[in-house]
């Protein structure tokens, strides 16, 4: 998968990354690399300004830890973090939904009812 | 940084770190990154920092899998990008921290200020009234900048593009208010017999004046944000 289309994205996938527990920057690299089975093109240097930023946002929290003989700034997902990493999920769920609908269509048009019938038109429950 | 030093040192003012700058990929492509970036420097420190500690995971990661050390380092530099991709998103989030850096300047300098108009007040009356107005500007400059760049706020909507520009100079024109304030407190005072009030006054707005003016001039060195059309992609 494409580097542009991953960072729409990168977001979700970061916290979604953190959501079991702290890591620090390149084993969250790392977890979403495995995670994806490698199949996501990251441009990995992006994502330390991102977890710079979720940290602004208040969606994480960070500190230094001695990780192995290195010390390492370590990111913990916060409420906030949680709460948007729900609706995150809920979003894209609701998309894949709309877009997968929309896609699998051709395999429905058998089951139309025959041509020159009246169009159905969708209104709103009154 | 302890733990880097004994294969990477950042510092490279030396010939001999120079040599070494160019031959190795994760120290040049670091000193690259730090020349191209503007923001405060602790803030910046930490994320070229975090950076380098990264090239060496992954250099050490590819060490792990048998690539020599000079290959590994060298395909972990480049599946991080170049540093002409990396440096708008790193400047993008140094711009905002040199932002809110102008605005925690501008609420330290408010005590300041409300003290300097009470005295000032005191000796000349209404004439004290830009201070108040001076006091006024550094407090919405703050609360507005930081409201709108961390926090629940941000996380709702996104930070306008401008606000960076409009914190430099807003920022400017309250420092320079504040040294017009003291060169003028300063010369009311030998005109007034309550002048040790004026000369007090005085100095505590060249006090708000030198703490603002600092940060006001690196904000408006920080390059305006390239526009992102996938910012704010987050719910709110």
């Amino acid at each position: 998968m494409k580097t542009e289309a991953v960072r729409g994205h990168l977001d979700g996938l970061l916290l979604a990354v953190l959501e079991p527990g702290p890591l620090h920057g390149y084993a969250i690299i790392t977890a979403v690399q495995e995670r994806s089975g490698g199949a996501l093109e990251l441009r990995t240097g992006t994502v330390y300004p991102a977890l710079n930023r979720l940290e602004r946002l208040g969606l994480l929290e960070s500190d230094w830890q001695s990780v192995g003989e290195r010390r390492r700034r370590c990111y913990t997902l916060t409420d906030a973090g949680r709460r948007t990493l729900a609706d995150e999920r809920t979003a894209w769920q609701e998309f894949t939904a709309v877009i997968g609908a929309v896609l699998d269509a051709p395999s429905r048009t058998g089951t139309r009812t025959s041509a020159g019938s009246a169009p159905v038109r969708t209104r709103p429950a009154t | 940084m302890s733990g880097m030093s004994d294969r990477a040192p950042l510092d490279v003012g030396d010939a001999r770190g120079q040599g070494r700058q160019q031959s190795d990929p994760v120290v040049a492509y670091t000193a690259e990154l730090r020349a191209a970036l503007v923001g405060p420097a602790r803030v910046k420190s930490r994320m070229v920092a975090e950076i380098h500690d990264g090239l060496l995971d992954a250099t050490d990661a590819y060490v792990g899998e048998g690539v020599p050390r000079a290959e590994a380092a060298r395909r972990a530099v480049r599946d991080f990008g170049t540093v002409a991709e990396l440096v708008p998103e790193c400047q993008r989030e140094l711009t905002v921290a040199q932002t809110r850096h102008t605005a925690r300047a501008a609420a330290r300098c408010v005590p300041f200020l409300l003290v300097c108009w009470a005295l000032t007040r005191t000796a000349v009356g209404p004439a004290a009234a830009p201070l108040a107005l001076l006091a006024a500007v550094s407090t919405v400059l703050a609360a507005v900048t930081l409201a709108a760049t961390g926090g629940a706020l941000a996380r709702r909507f996104p930070s306008p593009r401008a606000l960076p520009r409009v914190v430099a100079w807003t920022g400017t024109g309250a420092s320079l208010g504040m040294a017009v304030a003291t060169l003028a407190l300063a010369c009311t005072a030998f005109l007034t017999a309550q002048w040790p009030l004026l000369v007090l006054a005085g100095a505590l707005s060249a006090a708000s004046h030198a703490v603002l003016s600092t940060s006001v001039r690196v904000c408006r060195r920080c390059p305006a944000p390239a526009a992102d059309p996938l910012d704010g992609t987050l719910p709110g």
